[in-house]
Order: structure tokens, then C-alpha cells, then sequence
């Protein structure tokens, strides 16, 4: 028997698909409070935070389509250039494909700490095309994203050992 | 075990050799999904063409918007509901006082329309601008760091096209940039590169009357290398204002704490701070007249060939609740055939300015 930890992984029964666009939604619907100020700054991508934990726990139903459908939708929420979020959570949940295997054998921590280096990659693509259109500069808060979010990773990762996940969360941990 | 720590590579080739893996590679995915992404980004930026995405998208986020705001307007008008009786005692006091002067102006207002009127009748002339608009509520500031935009409740439905100005009791407020059904977005004129023609009025007393061109005559002498600043000084020094110095320019948004710079004004130009800056109608999008900010700083460095002007806007958007679109600007001026793709945010309003166009030319052919 195959004992590599994709073929591990391959043997997980799926969440339920149902609770993934619950999620998803609800952390849409957060992003979509009238965040300003400071606030807005310093707001954690929650729908790049939701996507980026199905893409590691449930690689075969959330993906690129996924990530590209929500950016639009948080384009137009925001009242960016379309293509913007999308672009960035594309080039996120590759960078998390990548490393999806070596995540799930992380602790929390370490997890997260993964997580703030993806969110800042994507933090950093996002102002990068700002930048580029000629916005000015927000300010340094924008930087305190990506740690809000790596912080918000741990709560999240807590998900998968509700009661409903024991089991499965035990066959990955194995 | 061993795979995963061996380094994010093996990974990859981990999540390759997957046994279940069908389709195209991550690689191959991301690769695709980046580049529509970045022709979505040229389409929309360019081309203005993904309007229907957005109106689609935004009207199905409406009613969550709607629903997630709720709550803070019911504690807002209850708030409104508790206020002290002294308060709107206070207020109402202040208001009939205003009524009353109002009223006088008011009075006077209506004798220099009909006045106008009778002469616009006479001179066959279009009026400057219609008073047709859209009342809509500001809903909330848009949430992007990097745009200064606000969203309004009304949109399409409402007849607000694309590209209409937007003003409160005070003067400009902006321009719509995007629809939605019931929603729109407006750019405020504090955004950076958002571009609006205006005119230099001055509201010191007449104290000197001086030949008409006095104030252009120093603006052109001062672009000129050989001329000697004894007359600008002269120029500038002397009592010289005018009721409107009528320097016409373009105010471009500072993009930052609300300030609205005036870019390429030559060092001798006739400004100086408590500027009025009125918009001047040449461009047919905004009606003329209405104000837009007030000069705070003027730089004159003799050595630079541009004086560095910083204004404030008149309005304060994010201080009371409602605006006013205008929905139908009409004509002010014959439009000169300018090419204005290049203003990144005048872009947006090519279309009104077509129509402005056409509407010139159906006034023309109708006299």
C-alpha cells in the first residue's frame, strides 16, 4: 500500500460541500461590513483566508476556478479593477498547492507562519498592481493584513478538529 | 514522511504524481488563470467593457450590503430620534432666521432668473446647465485603500449613466465610474489623477480695475525665459483683484488627506491663497460654476517652472448623507475635438462628452 502522504490524503473522505460555500459565503459576507479608515487597512482577506484552508483540506473541490470566480466577486465589492483579487488569489492558492502537503504536517504555528508568508506574497501582488495604475501609496497598515490573517489561521484550523472531523483530521495527523 | 520535508519541490512533485490528479497541472492552471485575469484587468481598465460583470455582481450584492447595514441605521435613527429638546429648539431657531434671509435672496433669485430668462430668450441661448438630477443617499466609502470613491443608492434604474457629475449643497462632488442597478460608484475629485476643468474666482473686493488681459498678459510673460520679473512682481504686488482673475486650469486630485492640487500653472500666474476654484464647463461633464475647492498653499519658486498650487475641496462627503447626480448636463460649450483617452480619469466620461456633442450639434441645427 501506497503510505505517501498524497495517497494518505487521497483516502480522506470529502467535506461536505455544502459547509465549504457556507463558509466561503459567510467570510464574503464579513469582507462586505462597511469596513473604513484604518480598519479597512489593516482588514484580513477573510474570502482569500476561506479559500486558502479549503484549497489545503479540500484540494479537489475548491481551486484556480474558485479562486478566480471570488476575486472578480471581491472586485467588484471593493471597487477595484476587475481582474485585480482575482490575479492574486490565483497566483495564493498556487503558492498554497505547492504547499499544501508539507502544511498539513505542520502544527498551528508553523501552519500559520506559512500562511503570513502567502498572505504577504498576495498583500505585496495586490498593492504592486496598485501601485502600478498610479494609486498612491496607503500607508504601512496595509502590511498588519497578512498578520491578522495568519493570526485568524489558527481559529480556522480548530474547524477540522470539531468533533464532526475527528476522524478525519486523525487519519492526516496518522 | 520524508517527501513532505524534503523542500517545497518534492511537494510539487508530490502533488503531481497524485494518483487521483486529472486535468491540467497547477502550473499549467495558474498560468491560464493569471493571464485572463490580466486581459480582465486591460479590458476593464482600457476598455471600460466588463461594465455588465459589475452591474451583475453588484446588484446581487446589494441586498447582503443592505441587510449588513441594518443595524448600524436602526441605532442611527434612534440616535436621531433621542436628540435633545434644547438642540432642536436651537436648530429651529437658526432655521427660520435662514428661512427669512433665504427668503429675501430667494425673492431676488427669482427676479435675476426671469431677468435671465428673457435674455437667454433673446441671445437664443442654451441654458448653462439643467437643473435635472437624481437625489441619492451616500451608502458608505467605498472599501478600497487606494481609491477615494463613495457609494450612492441610486444607479441604472434611476437613469444615472456613467460619467454624470455628482455635486451636495456646496459644490462638486465628484463623477460616477461605475453602475450598478441600485448603486453606483462615485469618484470624488480628490482622487489621485481625477481631473476637473476649472476657473479661478476671486471673492476679495474690486479694488483696482485693470485691463481684462492684465492676468493672462503676466501668465504668458512668465512662460517666457527673457522676461524680467520687475513687471510680474509689479503685476502681482499691485492691487489687482479682480472679482474673478478667470484663469482657467485644471484642478487633479491629490489622492491623499483630501487635497486637490493644480498642476502646470506657470510661477506668475494671478492666484493666490482664498482662490475660489469654480468648475468652468468646458468640458461637458460638469455644469459650470459650481464649486470645487479653495487655494490653501501657493509655492511660487522662481526657480521651477511651475508653481505648486495645493487646494482644498469644498465639499466634505463624508459629512452629510446626501448628493445630488445630475442627470443631464447638456451643452455648455461647442466641443472642441480633443482626444481625452489619455486622462486616466477623464476616460470614463468620453461617453458623456459625445453626447454633449451631439447635443451641440442638434442645438446648432435647430437654430
Amino acid at each position: 500500500m501506497d503510505l505517501s502522504p498524497a495517497s494518505r490524503d487521497v483516502l480522506r473522505p470529502p467535506a461536505p460541500l455544502r459547509l465549504v460555500f457556507v463558509s466561503l459565503f459567510a467570510a464574503l459576507v464579513v469582507s462586505l461590513l462597511p469596513w473604513a479608515g484604518w480598519m479597512l487597512q489593516a482588514r484580513p482577506d477573510f474570502v482569500l483566508l476561506l479559500l486558502l484552508y479549503w484549497v489545503v483540506h479540500e484540494p479537489r473541490s475548491i481551486g484556480q476556478t474558485w479562486a478566480f470566480a471570488l476575486g472578480m466577486v471581491m472586485d467588484v465589492a471593493d471597487s477595484a479593477l476587475l481582474g485585480q483579487h482575482a490575479f492574486v488569489y490565483v497566483v495564493a492558492v498556487f503558492l498554497t498547492q505547492l504547499l499544501r502537503i508539507r502544511i498539513l504536517h505542520l502544527t498551528v504555528v508553523e501552519q500559520a507562519l506559512h500562511m503570513l508568508g502567502i498572505l504577504f506574497v498576495a498583500q505585496l501582488l495586490y498593492v504592486g498592481l496598485n501601485l502600478s495604475l498610479g494609486r498612491e501609496f496607503a500607508g504601512l497598515t496595509l502590511a498588519l493584513a497578512p498578520v491578522v490573517g495568519a493570526v485568524l489561521w489558527m481559529p480556522l484550523h480548530f474547524v477540522a478538529t470539531l468533533p464532526r472531523f475527528r476522524r478525519r483530521s486523525d487519519a492526516v495527523m496518522m | 514522511m520524508r517527501v513532505a520535508s524534503t523542500g517545497w519541490l518534492s511537494s510539487v512533485a508530490a502533488y503531481q504524481e497524485n494518483f487521483f490528479t486529472r486535468g491540467p497541472s497547477p502550473l499549467a492552471r495558474v498560468t491560464f488563470f493569471a493571464l485572463v485575469a490580466v486581459a480582465v484587468m486591460i479590458a476593464d481598465h482600457r476598455f471600460q467593457a466588463l461594465s455588465v460583470v459589475r452591474v451583475g455582481v453588484s446588484t446581487l450584492l446589494r441586498p447582503i450590503e443592505n441587510a449588513l447595514m441594518l443595524p448600524g441605521n436602526v441605532v442611527r435613527d434612534i440616535g436621531a430620534y433621542l436628540i435633545v429638546q434644547d438642540k432642536l429648539l436651537a436648530e429651529n431657531k437658526a432655521l427660520n432666521e435662514q428661512v427669512l434671509m433665504l427668503s429675501a435672496e430667494g425673492q431676488r433669485a427669482r427676479l435675476i432668473l426671469s431677468e435671465q430668462t428673457q435674455i437667454a430668450v433673446l441671445n437664443e441661448a442654451n441654458e448653462r446647465f439643467s437643473r435635472d438630477g437624481v437625489v441619492a443617499e451616500i451608502i458608505r466609502d467605498a472599501r478600497n485603500p487606494f481609491a477615494r470613491r463613495i457609494i450612492i443608492n441610486r444607479g441604472l434604474s434611476s437613469g444615472i449613466k456613467a460619467g454624470a457629475a455628482v455635486i451636495d449643497g456646496v459644490g462638486v462632488v465628484g463623477q460616477v465610474t461605475a453602475l450598478g442597478m441600485s448603486s453606483a460608484e462615485v469618484t470624488l475629485t480628490t482622487e489621485k489623477d481625477q481631473s476637473v476643468p476649472v476657473m479661478i474666482v476671486r471673492s476679495a473686493p474690486v479694488t483696482a480695475a485693470l485691463p481684462k488681459s492684465a492676468a493672462s498678459n503676466a501668465a504668458t510673460l512668465a512662460t517666457e525665459m527673457t522676461a524680467p520679473g520687475s513687471e510680474i512682481v509689479a503685476a502681482e504686488s499691485a492691487p489687482t483683484s479682480r472679482a474673478r482673475s478667470g484663469l482657467r486650469a485644471v484642478a487633479v486630485g491629490g489622492g491623499r488627506d483630501g487635497t486637490i492640487e493644480l498642476p502646470f500653472i506657470p510661477v506668475a500666474a494671478d492666484i493666490e491663497v482664498g482662490d475660489e476654484l469654480v468648475t468652468s464647463g468646458i468640458d461637458g461633464t460638469y455644469p459650470a460654476g459650481l464649486a470645487v475647492a479653495r487655494v490653501t498653499m501657493v509655492d511660487k519658486n522662481p526657480a521651477l517652472p511651475f508653481a505648486r498650487i495645493v487646494a482644498q475641496p469644498s465639499t466634505a462627503p463624508d459629512h452629510h448623507r446626501f448628493v445630488k447626480v445630475l442627470t443631464n448636463t447638456g451643452a455648455s460649450y461647442p466641443q472642441p475635438d480633443v482626444k481625452t483617452d489619455d486622462l486616466a480619469g477623464s476616460a470614463k466620461g468620453t461617453q458623456t462628452k459625445r453626447e454633449a456633442k451631439r447635443e451641440a450639434k442638434r442645438a446648432l441645427r435647430d437654430r
